[in-house]
C-alpha cells in the first residue's frame, strides 16, 4: 500500500512537472508593455476615448452634455458655447468650448458613448494608459480629438 | 374674493369642491393635483385657448362636447370627463400634431430639461411618430431683439410671448404672421423687442423658442443639485432697483449661469425685469478686483491683505486721533444691510465720527416710510407719479401701474419735465425740476376747496395756519405748460379718490427746491394719509441703508444722533460711546474735501468720481482715501488702498426694498480671487484697530458707570448672521427678524419709529430761476440701462445702454438754430461738457435732458454740487 502511494504521488508530481517544463520552452504568451507591437483587442473592447469629426472637419460634439449625465463617474466636464456662423467649431447653433474626460474617475463602461446622439464620443481601443502626474489622466478636447492612433471604430451594435 | 366661494364639480365621476368661476385647468393643477397638460393657459394670463392640448369632455344637454379646460370656469355641477377614450385621444393627437414640425434640437435646447411639451409629451403624448416627412424649415436663431433669441421651428404657438406683452407691458411688439402650418411668431418688422421686462417672456414660452442670448447654452436644467458640477439654483433677489424682485441665480462650477424670476406675488408676482435677468456680466468679469491694492511711489500695486488692512487702519487712525471730523465714510444703497451696519459702526465708534452717509442719503429729504405693500398699487384709484420715470427706474412695478390703471380703472397722473413713457396712461404736466412745490401747493390750493381736505388739514397741527398760507400759492403762472383746465381736472380726480397713491423719486427732494418739496409732500401726506405719498429709492437698499443709520444725523432706527436718551441706548447696546453732533452729509463731505476740511475718506460700493469733475476734483485734495469695491472705478483709481469686495452673490446678506420688506440674498459662489465680503473687511479693520487704553476716550464714563469697553471686544461676528442678530436687536424695526424667519420671500420690517410727516411746515418755494445767459433748464432722466458697471460689463447691453447725448425739443433746436446729431458745448455755473444734440419731442421745450452715469458724467459734472434744476446754455461753435 505504502509502495503504491509512492508510486502514484512520483507518477503525479512528473506529470504536472511536464507541463510546467513543456512551458518553459514555448514562447510567452504575456506581453512586455508598453508593447512593441500592438495586441489584437476583441472589437467590442473600450479603451481610450477620442471624439469624431465629420468628413469636412467639423467636430461632431454639439456639447449637449449628455455624455456627461450619463457617466456613472461623474469623470465628464463640458463648457457649452455659441457657434460664430461665420466661422463653426461644429454644425449646427452649439459647441463644446471645454471637453474634459478624467480617465482616473472612468471606468470605462461607455455610457457616454451610449449617450451621444451624434456619435463623437466613442471609446476606442487605447489601452496605453499610464502616465506620470495626475493632470495628466485628465484628456482635455485637444487629446480627444486628435488620438495618438486614429483608427475610429462604431461598434456595430449600436 | 371669488376665489373663496366654492363650488361642487364632478370629474370622471367623482366630486371635488373648488374655488368657483377659475379655468377648470387651474382648478384640476393647482387644487386636485390632476396632471391636465396645458401650453397656452398660464396663472397669470388671460386664457385663450390657443393651443388645443387641455381637451375635456363637458355634459351638455346634447351629450359630451371637447373643449378646452383652461376656457371653462368652473360652476356648480359642471360634469367633466377628463380621462376617457376620446378626451385621451383628442390630446394625444393635439400632442402628435404639435410634434409633426417641432425639431430634434431637444440636446442643444436650452429648455430641455425644463420644457413642458418634452414633459407632456412623455406622460400624455403617443410614445412614437408616425411622421416621416420632412419638416417645415422656419426661422431658427433669430433675434428678436439684442436679449432674446427665437427660434420659430420650436414655438407651439400658445401666444404667451403675445399676451405678456400685451397683459403686462402693455405694448404688443410681438405678433403672429403667416397661416396654417406656417404660421409663426414674429416682431413687427425692423422693431426689436424693447420693453424694459421682455425677458419674462423666455421664463413662460412653453418650449425653448424663446432663449437668453446671454446666458444661451452656459446651464443645462436638468443638471441641477447641491454639487458643484451640478446646476445649483439659489434663490435670491434683485439689486438694480427698490422693488427687490425675487430671481433665482442658477450657479455651476462657481460660475453664474442664468438668472430667471423667482414667484414672489407681494413683490414681483412672477416677473423681473430685463437688467436683473440678463446683467449678470459683471459677477465674473475680468477687471474684477482680485486683489487688494495700495499706493506705492505714487502708483497701486498688489499687496497682501494683512498690508492693506494695517495702511488702511493706519491711515484712518492717524487722521482719526488728529481730528475725527476730518474723517468721512460713503457706504451705498446698493450693498446690503450688515455691511452698510457695520460700516457706520465702525466710524462711530472707533473713528468717533459723524460723517457718514450715502449717495442719496442724507442730501435727499425723503421720508422712509416706504409703501404699505406694493400691492397697493393694484387698491389705488388715482396714482401721481411725481419726478418717477418709472418705467425705467422700477420697470416690473411699471407693469403693475399700467395692469392698475387699464385693468382696475385707476386714473393716472404723471408730473415730470420730460414726457415719460408712461404718460400716455394718464394725464401728463410738465413739471420743472425745481418747481415741484410751486405745483403742489397750487394743487393742494385747490384740494382744500373741498371741505374734507379742509377737516383733514384740520386734525393736523398747524392746519389752520397752513390752510392760510396755502391761500396764496394758488397762481399757475409759475407754472409753464399747466392750465387752470388741467390743473381742475386733477383736482377733481384727487377729492374723488378713495385711495390715492403718490410716488415720487430721488430728484425731487434733493438740489436747491429739496426743502420746500419735502414740505409740500408732508402736507400732502397730511392731506391724504400717511401711507399714501411714497418716496421710491433709486437703489435696492436705498431704504435699508437708511434705516441702518448710514446717515450723518441718524443712529441706526432713526434715532437722531442728538438724541441725549438715545445715544444712551446706543452706549449701552455698543458699549462705547457714540459722537453726538450731526456729520456731513454725501455731498458736503465732497465739498468738505474740496476745501481741505476732510482728509481721510473710506468709500464702500459706490463712486463719487462718477458724480462729475467737481467730485473727482475734491477726491484728488484727500489726504488718504480707501476705497472698497468690486472694480476698479475712478474713484478707486485715486485711492490710496483698495480693498476687494465680492458682490452680493458671494455671500450672505439682506436687503430692504421700497415697501420695507426685508429679503434675503444668500451666497450664490464662492469669492472670486483673493475678494472678500464687505462685512467681513470692516470686522477685520475693527479687530485691527489699535486698543483705546484706558482714560484716553474723550469722554468721561458717567459716574456710578464702568468705563466703557474698548469697543473691538464686540467685535467678533463670523457670519453675516451674525451681524444681522445685532442688527435685529438695536434697530426696533428689524425687531425679531432672523435669517431664518425672512424665508425665501422675506418679512416687513416694522415701521414704527420711522420718521413721518408730523405737522404742516410752511416752506415757500423759490420761484424758478431766469438767467439770461442760461436759458435752459436742465432735466436728469434715469435710465434702466445706465452705464454703471454693473451693466456696462454685459456685452449684450453695448447696443442699449442711454445714448451719450444731449436730448432737447424739435423746436428749440430749429428756434436757436441747433443742428442734431452735431456736437454743442453746455455750459452752466458748474461746467462745461461737450456732447452731440438729439432731437426728442417727449423733452419739453426750453429744457435739455442728459441722462445719469453717462460716460464722463456729463449731467453730474453741470449739476455740481447742486443738484436737480440747474440752468443751462447750448451753443454749437459751428451751428450758425
Ligand atoms: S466610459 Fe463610462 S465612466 Fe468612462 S467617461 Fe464614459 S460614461 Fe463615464
Ligand atoms: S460627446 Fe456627444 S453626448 Fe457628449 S456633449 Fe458631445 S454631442 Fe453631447
Ligand atoms: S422645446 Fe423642448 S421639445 Fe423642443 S427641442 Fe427644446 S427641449 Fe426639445
Ligand atoms: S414663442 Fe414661446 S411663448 Fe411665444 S407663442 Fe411660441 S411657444 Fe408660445
Ligand atoms: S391650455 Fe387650453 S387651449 Fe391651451
Amino acid at each position: 500500500m505504502a509502495i503504491k502511494d509512492v508510486y502514484q504521488g512520483t507518477r503525479a508530481i512528473g506529470r504536472a512537472l511536464g507541463v510546467t517544463l513543456k512551458h518553459l520552452f514555448e514562447a510567452p504568451v504575456t506581453v512586455e508593455s508598453p508593447d512593441r507591437e500592438p495586441i489584437a483587442v476583441y472589437p467590442r473592447f473600450r479603451g481610450r476615448h477620442y471624439l469624431r469629426r465629420y468628413e469636412n472637419g467639423l467636430e461632431r460634439c454639439i456639447g449637449c452634455q449628455l455624455c456627461e449625465a450619463a457617466c456613472p463617474t461623474g469623470a465628464i466636464y463640458i463648457e457649452a458655447e455659441e457657434n460664430d456662423p461665420d466661422n463653426p467649431v461644429s454644425p449646427g447653433e452649439r459647441y463644446a468650448r471645454v471637453y474634459e474626460i478624467n480617465l482616473l474617475r472612468c471606468i470605462f463602461c461607455g455610457d457616454c458613448e451610449e449617450a451621444c446622439p451624434t456619435e463623437a464620443i466613442v471609446l476606442g481601443h487605447g489601452y496605453t494608459l499610464a502616465n506620470y502626474t495626475r493632470r495628466d489622466f485628465v484628456l482635455t478636447k485637444e487629446d480627444l480629438l486628435n488620438p495618438p492612433e486614429p483608427n475610429v471604430v462604431i461598434r456595430p451594435e449600436g | 374674493m371669488s376665489e373663496k366661494q366654492t363650488v361642487t364639480v364632478t370629474i370622471d365621476g367623482v366630486q371635488y369642491e373648488v374655488p368657483a368661476n377659475i379655468p377648470l385647468t387651474r382648478a384640476m393643477r393647482k387644487f386636485l393635483g390632476i396632471d391636465i397638460p396645458t401650453f397656452c393657459a398660464h396663472p397669470r394670463l388671460e386664457p385663450v385657448g390657443a393651443c388645443r392640448q387641455c381637451l375635456v369632455e363637458i355634459e351638455t344637454p346634447r351629450g359630451p362636447r371637447l373643449t378646452t379646460a383652461c376656457t371653462t370656469y368652473t360652476t356648480d355641477g359642471l360634469v367633466v370627463l377628463y380621462n376617457t377614450e376620446t378626451a385621451r385621444a383628442a390630446r394625444e393627437a393635439t400632442l402628435e400634431f404639435l410634434l409633426t414640425n417641432h425639431p430634434l434640437d431637444c440636446p442643444i435646447c436650452d429648455k430641455g430639461g425644463e420644457c413642458p411639451l418634452q414633459d407632456q409629451t412623455l406622460r400624455h403624448g403617443p410614445g412614437e411618430s408616425r411622421f416621416l416627412e420632412e419638416k417645415i424649415h422656419k426661422n431658427k436663431r433669430y433675434p428678436i431683439s439684442d436679449l432674446i433669441m427665437l427660434d420659430q421651428e420650436r414655438c407651439v404657438l400658445c401666444w404667451r410671448c403675445i399676451r405678456y406683452l400685451e397683459e403686462w407691458e402693455f405694448k404688443p411688439q410681438l405678433g403672429l404672421y403667416h397661416r396654417g402650418g406656417e404660421t409663426v411668431i414674429d416682431i413687427h418688422p425692423d422693431h426689436p423687442l424693447t420693453a424694459k421686462t421682455s425677458g419674462n417672456i423666455i421664463d413662460i414660452c412653453p418650449v425653448g423658442a424663446l432663449t437668453n442670448r446671454v446666458a444661451r447654452f452656459h446651464f443645462r436644467p436638468w443638471t441641477w443639485g447641491p454639487y458643484p458640477r451640478t446646476l445649483q439654483q439659489v434663490p435670491s433677489i434683485c439689486i438694480h432697483c427698490s422693488q427687490g424682485c425675487n430671481l433665482r441665480i442658477d450657479v455651476r462650477t462657481d460660475r453664474v449661469r442664468r438668472i430667471v424670476a423667482r414667484e414672489n406675488m407681494a413683490v414681483n408676482d412672477w416677473w423681473i425685469c430685463d437688467k436683473g435677468r440678463f446683467a449678470q456680466g459683471f459677477f465674473h468679469h475680468p477687471d474684477r478686483l482680485t486683489q487688494p491694492l495700495v499706493r506705492e511711489n505714487g502708483e497701486l500695486r498688489p499687496a497682501s491683505w494683512e498690508e492693506a488692512l494695517q495702511r488702511v487702519v493706519e491711515g484712518l487712525h492717524r487722521w482719526a486721533q488728529q481730528d475725527p471730523e476730518a474723517v468721512g465714510a460713503i457706504g451705498s444703497g446698493k450693498v446690503s444691510n450688515e455691511a452698510n451696519y457695520l460700516l457706520q459702526k465702525f466710524f462711530r465708534l472707533m473713528v468717533d465720527t459723524n460723517n457718514i452717509d450715502h449717495r442719496w442719503g442724507g442730501d435727499v429729504l425723503a421720508d422712509p416710510t416706504g409703501m404699505g405693500a406694493i400691492e397697493d398699487i393694484y387698491r389705488a384709484d388715482v396714482i401721481v407719479l411725481l419726478g418717477l420715470d418709472i418705467a425705467e427706474e422700477v420697470p416690473v412695478l411699471a407693469t403693475f401701474f399700467r395692469r392698475a390703471v387699464r385693468r382696475n380703472g385707476a386714473r393716472a397722473v404723471i408730473l415730470h419735465p420730460r414726457r415719460v413713457e408712461d404718460a400716455r396712461f394718464g394725464v401728463y404736466l410738465p413739471v420743472w425740476p425745481g418747481g415741484e412745490a410751486i405745483w403742489l401747493n397750487a394743487l393742494m390750493a385747490r384740494l382744500v376747496r373741498e371741505e374734507r381736505f379742509r377737516a383733514a388739514a384740520r386734525r393736523h397741527a398747524g392746519g389752520q395756519a397752513f390752510l392760510t398760507w396755502l391761500s396764496d400759492y394758488g397762481d399757475l403762472d409759475d407754472l409753464p405748460g399747466v392750465t387752470e383746465e388741467t390743473m381742475a381736472h386733477v383736482v377733481r380726480l384727487l377729492a374723488d379718490a378713495q385711495s390715492p397713491l403718490v410716488l415720487y423719486g430721488a430728484d425731487v427732494v434733493r438740489g436747491r427746491a429739496a426743502e420746500a418739496n419735502a414740505a409740500a409732500l408732508h402736507n400732502l401726506a397730511l392731506l391724504l394719509g400717511e401711507d399714501r405719498v411714497v418716496y421710491v429709492g433709486p437703489d435696492a437698499n436705498s431704504l435699508g441703508a437708511r434705516d441702518m443709520g448710514v446717515l450723518p444725523a441718524f443712529l441706526p432706527g432713526y434715532v437722531p444722533v442728538t438724541d441725549e436718551a438715545g445715544r444712551e441706548r446706543f452706549r449701552r447696546l455698543w458699549g462705547s460711546e457714540v459722537p453726538e453732533e450731526p456729520g456731513l452729509t454725501y455731498t458736503q463731505m465732497l465739498q468738505a474735501a474740496a476745501d481741505g476740511q476732510l482728509k481721510a475718506l473710506f468709500v464702500m460700493g459706490s463712486d463719487p468720481a462718477a458724480d462729475g469733475a467737481w467730485a473727482a476734483r475734491a477726491l484728488e485734495k484727500l489726504a488718504f482715501l480707501v476705497v472698497q469695491d468690486i472694480f476698479l472705478t475712478d474713484t478707486a483709481r485715486r485711492a490710496d488702498v483698495v480693498l476687494p469686495a465680492t458682490t452680493y452673490a458671494e455671500t450672505d446678506g439682506t436687503f430692504t426694498n421700497m415697501e420695507r420688506r426685508l429679503q434675503r440674498a444668500p451666497q450664490a459662489f464662492r469669492p472670486i480671487g483673493d475678494a472678500r465680503p464687505d462685512w467681513a473687511i470692516l470686522v477685520a479693520l475693527a479687530q485691527r484697530w489699535p486698543v483705546r487704553e484706558a482714560g484716553e476716550s474723550r469722554r468721561k464714563p458717567r459716574k456710578g458707570q464702568r468705563a466703557a469697553r474698548s469697543p473691538q471686544a464686540r467685535w467678533t461676528y463670523t457670519t453675516p448672521q451674525d451681524v444681522l442678530t445685532e442688527i435685529a436687536r438695536v434697530v426696533p424695526q428689524y425687531a425679531g427678524l432672523t435669517w431664518d424667519a425672512l424665508g425665501t420671500s422675506g418679512r416687513y420690517t416694522a415701521g414704527e419709529g420711522v420718521p413721518r410727516p408730523r405737522g404742516f411746515q410752511q416752506v415757500p418755494p423759490a420761484a424758478l430761476p431766469a438767467e439770461p445767459e442760461y436759458p435752459f433748464t436742465l432735466v436728469a432722466d434715469r435710465f434702466l440701462y445706465d452705464h454703471g458697471t454693473l451693466i456696462r460689463t454685459t456685452d449684450r447691453f453695448a447696443r442699449l445702454l442711454a445714448p451719450p447725448v444731449a436730448r432737447m425739443h424739435p423746436e428749440d433746436l430749429a428756434r436757436y438754430g441747433l443742428k442734431p446729431g452735431k456736437e454743442a458745448v453746455i455750459t452752466s455755473p458748474h461746467g462745461e461738457v461737450t456732447l452731440p444734440l438729439a432731437a426728442d419731442p417727449t423733452v419739453q421745450q426750453g429744457t435739455v435732458a442728459l441722462a445719469y452715469s453717462l460716460p464722463g458724467a456729463p449731467l453730474e459734472t453741470l449739476m455740481g454740487p447742486e443738484g436737480p434744476g440747474v440752468l443751462v446754455n447750448v451753443v454749437q461753435p459751428d451751428a450758425r
